[in-house]
């Protein structure tokens, strides 16, 4: 298993031969129970870094700011763009390469495989030691997590607090990186649907009923989309900041803007919203499950985003994020491809 | 009078063969339900998702999307990538619930009036039956 020293080794090594002068990595939060993102900027800062099971952030998002403030700088730029990825977090980073939203030659990854283990859910961890104070979880390098609740040592099975995500996790290693730490190790993954499965057997009223359940309680924070690495765009389809509605706008022109989604937490708004969400990430998601953990109101976001990925994976044989050497999803098309819905 | 149901279709027509399609249902003088609202866009692969959703959002019963045969579009491939995109839609728009009916995409070419009133034929009928499309409808 990689410890949190592996990490700072390898990173002073780095920063000695002189490849990396910053670092989006994690450090112990308040209080030490969860990981928090940290942003390194020299050799002092090394010391703070830690790789534990709460490391569960995707600090590809990160990426979307970075380039941002880059592409505005006035100077070239003298270092790449560095940060630790995880399996999942690599897979982002293929995909924003793919869609040429930053050049590989402009990051340095340190990728740390996940081997055996996976990360602990915030939730699950909230809901198992509810009222303990957590100071620490450790990994095992077997399938368990050692937590220290309550200044305590307790072994906990690893399936008891995995995310969803882990459990699911189709490869559990970087697939992109300039240094690997640890192995490429696999470890036996739950069916990758079941639970998509279990809606898409429903009929069409008890799936409604389902969703409207689950979606009725969303308040339109737009965490999902602020936390996720692939929703980059300038403009986004509910808040069209190009045509902005000042003092001056007269009303005739507010009545005739094209306004495909209100931002009224309305169910059938809220309902098209995340549809629109999920078909935008058709083929790009890679299930970091960064906005269901991020949503205030636990919303179920990855079985949406699962289902596109299941119908990308079993009608079109598409697999996202394994190279950035393909044509995206829905930029692409076979001969062969089913048009049995079609009349 | 009758009390049957008058659904609203909104149909998404490609401008070079669904379109010119339906227009030779109307210069033929064929006869098909007056419940479509036509609405020309340049290719069916222009069609946004976005489109299909809020055509549901603001109370149609059933969209209808259209455009030319595989191998014929007027871009050589806008239809290819519309085919792929909209079984995504398709499949979302079953999977949050709504009857798989109430969405349809078709193949009409600029010499199938005929096919094009009897899709407007049947699709009306399969809606009749459903009743009105109340799930995504916005309550304003």
């Amino acid at each position: 298993m990689v410890t949190s020293q592996d990490l700072r080794d390898a990173v002073r090594r780095l920063m000695k031969q002189g490849k990396l002068k910053t670092l989006y990595a994690y450090r112990k939060g308040a209080g030490g129970g969860h990981a928090v993102p940290a942003f390194i900027r020299d050799a002092e800062g090394v010391e703070d870094l830690t790789w534990d099971p709460t490391c569960v952030h995707n600090l590809s998002r990160y990426l979307i700011d970075e380039k941002r403030k880059r592409e505005k700088a006035k100077t070239p730029p003298t270092h790449p763009m560095a940060l630790v990825v995880k399996g999942c977090d690599s897979r982002a980073i293929n995909v924003l390469i793919q869609e040429k939203f930053v050049k590989r030659e402009d990051l340095y990854l340190i990728g740390i495989s996940c081997e055996h283990s996976g990360m602990a859910d915030p939730g699950k961890v909230a809901r198992k030691f509810a009222g303990q104070e957590i100071s620490d979880i450790k990994f095992t390098g077997e399938d368990t997590f050692i937590v220290v609740a309550d200044g305590k040592e307790k072994v906990v099975p690893a399936s008891d607090l995995l995310a969803d995500r882990c459990l699911e996790c189709p490869a559990n290693f970087p697939v992109v990186f300039d240094l690997l730490l640890g192995d490429k190790t696999k470890r036996n993954t739950a069916a990758r649907y079941k639970d998509v499965e279990k809606i898409e057997s429903l009929n069409p009223d008890q799936k409604w009923a389902f969703w409207t359940k689950a979606l009725e309680a969303c308040i339109r924070c737009y965490a999902c989309r602020s936390i996720c690495p692939m929703c980059y765009c300038d403009e986004c389809v509910v808040d069209s900041i190009s045509q902005g509605i000042g003092p001056d706008t007269p009303a005739e022109e507010k009545a005739q803007r094209v306004r495909w989604i209100e931002r009224s937490p309305d169910l059938s708004e809220t309902l098209v919203y995340h549809m629109i969400r999920t078909i935008h990430l058709a083929g790009r998601c890679i299930d970091c499950g960064e906005c269901q953990r991020a949503c205030p109101v636990d919303i179920p976001l990855r079985l949406l985003n699962k289902k596109m990925e299941k119908d990308a994976r079993e009608i079109f044989q598409y697999e996202t994020g394994f190279t950035s050497d393909q044509p995206s999803l829905v930029s692409s098309f076979r001969d062969e491809d089913p048009e049995d819905f079609i009349r | 009078m009758t009390d049957r149901y008058e659904p609203k279709i909104v149909a998404l027509l490609c401008k070079w063969c669904s379109s010119a399609g339906s227009d030779l249902a109307g210069v033929s003088r064929m006869q098909y339900p007056a419940n479509v609202i036509p609405i020309t866009v340049m290719c069916s692969g222009s069609v946004s998702p976005l489109y299909i959703l809020s055509s549901f959002k603001q109370g149609a019963d059933g969209v209808l999307i259209s455009g030319c045969h595989p191998g014929d579009c007027h871009y050589i491939k806008g239809n290819y990538y519309a085919r792929r995109r909209i079984s995504l839609v398709k499949s979302m728009l079953e999977y949050i619930g709504l009857e798989p009916e109430r969405f349809r995409m078709s193949w009409v070419s600029a010499a199938e009036g005929q096919k094009y009133t009897e899709i407007i034929q049947d699709f009306v009928e399969t809606l009749q039956a459903l009743g009105p499309q109340t799930k995504l409808r916005r309550n304003a």
